[in-house]
């Protein structure tokens, strides 16, 4: 072993003993580490068998639900959480690993699609996990078919490995690879086929760039695509969901290749993470049973996605980021069977994106149909999103707006419904369980 | 096929009716300018008009007596070639469109692709309609994003708005710009012009989208195509009496941010 990757390991163990006895830190050890050792990654990956989970969104909590159904069969698994996704969370990652005292040592990891083909370098995974593409942080991916072509690269460095990709993503069937490639993706009800929503994006056919059509459309631009110009669509399935039982706002029951399985989460988008994570396990040969009990016992892992108490009140807080993930969560709060208040809480910092016309995107016109006797515009943009709750059709007369995050937490208070949902932008959502937490309504701590 | 994405509801009180061509709505659309619609649909019905908006596409036929307003908006690099190559089929009644001075919204793609050509990040030249005189040049490793502040001298107005792109437009001499840059960088970091006015055609680079950021633009745009419509005899509502909600702010967090940032 080098003298560096040595002194490496040494001050990134030490320095993680350290910040752990002072309560935090989930990258630091890493960076300390490259350091001394730029290629450290290298020495700390390589007696792991890996499963890299990247795309926009679904990441954390297909990463998840992975874990938790390779636990069940191989015990000890290393991962990231916390979102620490580059390459200083990854080395963080191993540093601080327990390892198996026998058999395989696995390791699932979550990475940032614009760090994976650096990390690349270091680590030769048996398993990529691609999710999904959409627009998310412009300013940092720029446009989807970049993005896609971020990971193309990355995976090309490992050719022996097998990609697992969401098929009904069309981007993903435009570009061939040495690696073999599986397609997981939805074969419910189809009809005769049809256009997307009229302000979806990557609806382009990659053969002859015509306008795809759809006999199943998820959200967005996924479901069992065809061109009717050249004939090109979907390709043939690996796995597929073939039967939505049940669909609620906190759980949902489905088929996937002749088996029952039940989340502790709601939406669509939730059935797709759900799916990949039983196409990874189903590519370990791991049984039904086995996946089934891993997805009960996985209640806490929803990090994105947080039920507490405010009072009496129930409230549920979810995260997002962009369009499309904005969508599927008014769509699934659309499920639920009592009236709530809805609060948007929009900042624009980096870490949220300072562009924030995304909101635009985002289908606010759905709470039109939903039982909401009140909407609470807050975060530091709040006067923004409270015009796009305006101009979606909503009443101006049950909008409120709060400049101070502290006002929406004593609304909920009062409010004489029982329900709330919170949806928030990154740091709107930490200053906002900060807040919580100093109330004891939280763990400071995110799980 | 044209078909109609969004219409208003049945209200008696709309006594106009207003018909919005969404250009390419189903391909230009990745940068919140959706949000301009929805802008237009808002501020249109509280001035008492119905609206319809469709979205005209790939191999559809454009009908410059069909509509009121044309919103035209920016797309992927990807998408922007296609409709490139697609707009020529629309060139004479777009141009006949704007010739009777018809109002026109175009944002980044689609203010670009009205001028006479632009040229990719990747120096591939694509052309445009030529209805207008202005060119759009690339530059290499930048992009203007950030937020930014203009000022309009003729109407006495300032928009605010959010720029992201790589292109650098330079007006023609029969075009004015949309306004004079406050902060930010404009059309091209060079001539202090953000955007253009010609005729009734306004084109932006600003995202935001610019008619949430900016209602009295919107008011102004529909207020020209009603006139255009019924007449200027019309009465319609004072901005004051229907959107006095909307106002247009520099928002307290944007100042620090206003720099590009790499």
């Amino acid at each position: 072993m080098k003298i560096n990757t040595s002194l490496g390991l040494l001050a990134g163990k030490t320095s993680q003993k350290v910040l752990k006895s002072l309560g935090r830190g989930t990258t630091l050890p890493g960076k300390i580490a490259l350091k001394f050792d730029k290629d450290i990654l290298q020495t700390l990956a390589k007696d792991y068998e890996i499963v890299v989970i990247t795309g926009t969104n679904g990441k954390t909590l297909t990463t998840a639900l992975t874990v938790s159904i390779l636990r069940e069969v191989f015990g000890q698994v290393v991962t990231n959480t916390g979102g620490a996704n580059m390459i200083t969370g990854i080395t963080t990652t191993f540093l601080t690993a327990k390892r198996n005292k026998t058999g395989k040592q696995i390791a699932v990891l979550e990475v940032d699609e614009a760090s994976l083909s650096r990390i690349c370098d270091y680590i030769s995974p048996t398993l990529f996990v691609v999710t999904n593409i959409f627009r998310d942080q412009m300013d940092r991916f720029g446009e989807i078919y970049t993005t896609y072509q971020m990971i193309l690269d990355a995976i090309k460095k490992v050719p022996q490995a097998t990609v697992l990709m969401n098929g009904d993503s069309p981007l993903f069937h435009s570009m061939t690879l040495k690696n073999e490639i599986r397609y997981y993706g939805f074969d419910t009800k189809k009809t005769e086929p049809r256009l997307a929503h009229y302000n979806t994006e990557g609806i382009l056919c990659p053969r002859c760039q015509h306008i795809l059509k759809y006999r199943l459309n998820t959200y967005a631009n996924l479901g069992d695509y065809v061109c009717e110009n050249c004939g090109f669509q979907r390709p043939l399935l690996d796995y597929a969901v073939t039967e939505l039982v049940d669909l609620s706002y906190n759980h949902s029951s489905f088929v996937i290749d002749g088996q029952d399985y039940e989340i502790n989460v709601g939406g669509l988008y939730n059935i797709y993470n759900a799916l990949a994570a039983v196409a990874v396990a189903e590519f370990f040969d791991i049984k039904a049973s086995r996946i089934r009990h891993a997805f009960h016992n996985s209640k806490a892992v929803f990090g994105r996605q947080e039920s507490f108490a405010i009072g009496d009140k129930q409230c549920t807080l979810i995260l997002i980021k962009n369009p499309v993930g904005a969508s599927q969560a008014l769509d699934m709060i659309g499920l639920s069977p009592f009236s709530f208040t809805l609060s948007v809480l929009l900042n624009a910092n980096y870490a949220d994106g300072i562009d924030t016309s995304w909101i635009w995107d985002a289908q606010f016109e759905k709470i039109e149909e939903m039982d909401i006797p009140a909407v609470y515009a807050g975060g530091v943009r709040h006067s923004e999103i409270a015009r796009r709750i305006r101009v979606a059709g909503y009443p101006k007369e049950q909008l409120k707006e709060f400049s101070e995050l502290n006002q929406v937490f004593e609304a909920i208070k009062k409010q004489e419904v029982k329900h709330a949902y919170i949806l928030a932008t990154y740091t709107a959502m930490l200053e906002f369980r900060e807040l919580l937490a100093s109330h004891q309504v939280v763990e400071k701590e995110m799980k | 096929m044209v078909y109609t994405s969004i219409e208003s509801k049945p209200n008696k009180t709309n006594h106009f009716q207003l018909r919005i061509a969404h250009l390419y709505g189903d391909l230009m659309n990745t940068y919140g300018d959706n949000g301009n619609i929805l802008m237009l649909k808002y501020v249109a019905e509280k001035m008492g008009a119905h609206v319809r908006i469709d979205i005209v596409s790939l191999g559809d036929d454009f009908r410059s007596e069909d509509y009121d307003i044309v919103f035209f908006g920016g797309g992927q690099d990807y998408e922007q070639t296609i409709v490139a190559q697609d707009l020529p089929s629309k060139k004479d009644e777009l141009g006949k469109f704007i010739q009777q001075e018809k109002v026109v919204l175009a944002i980044c793609g689609g203010f670009q692709l009205l001028g006479q050509y632009y040229i990719e990040a990747s120096g591939k030249r694509i052309e445009g309609l030529g209805l207008m005189g202005h060119y759009t040049l690339n530059q290499t490793n930048n992009r203007y994003i950030g937020d930014i502040k203009i000022y309009n001298p003729e109407f006495d107005e300032t928009y605010y708005g959010f720029e992201n792109h790589q292109g650098r437009t330079f007006l023609s001499d029969d075009e004015k710009p949309l306004g004079q840059v406050v902060y930010g960088n404009g059309n091209n970091k060079e001539d202090n012009g953000e955007g253009v006015h010609y005729k009734n055609v306004f084109g932006s680079y600003f995202h935001g989208p610019i008619l949430s950021r900016n209602a009295h633009l919107a008011y102004r745009l529909v207020a020209t195509a009603l006139h255009h419509r019924y007449g200027s005899e019309i009465f319609l509502p004072s901005y004051q009496a229907i959107l006095e909600d909307e106002i247009s702010e520099e928002y307290a967090d944007v100042k620090s941010k206003a720099e590009f940032l790499d």
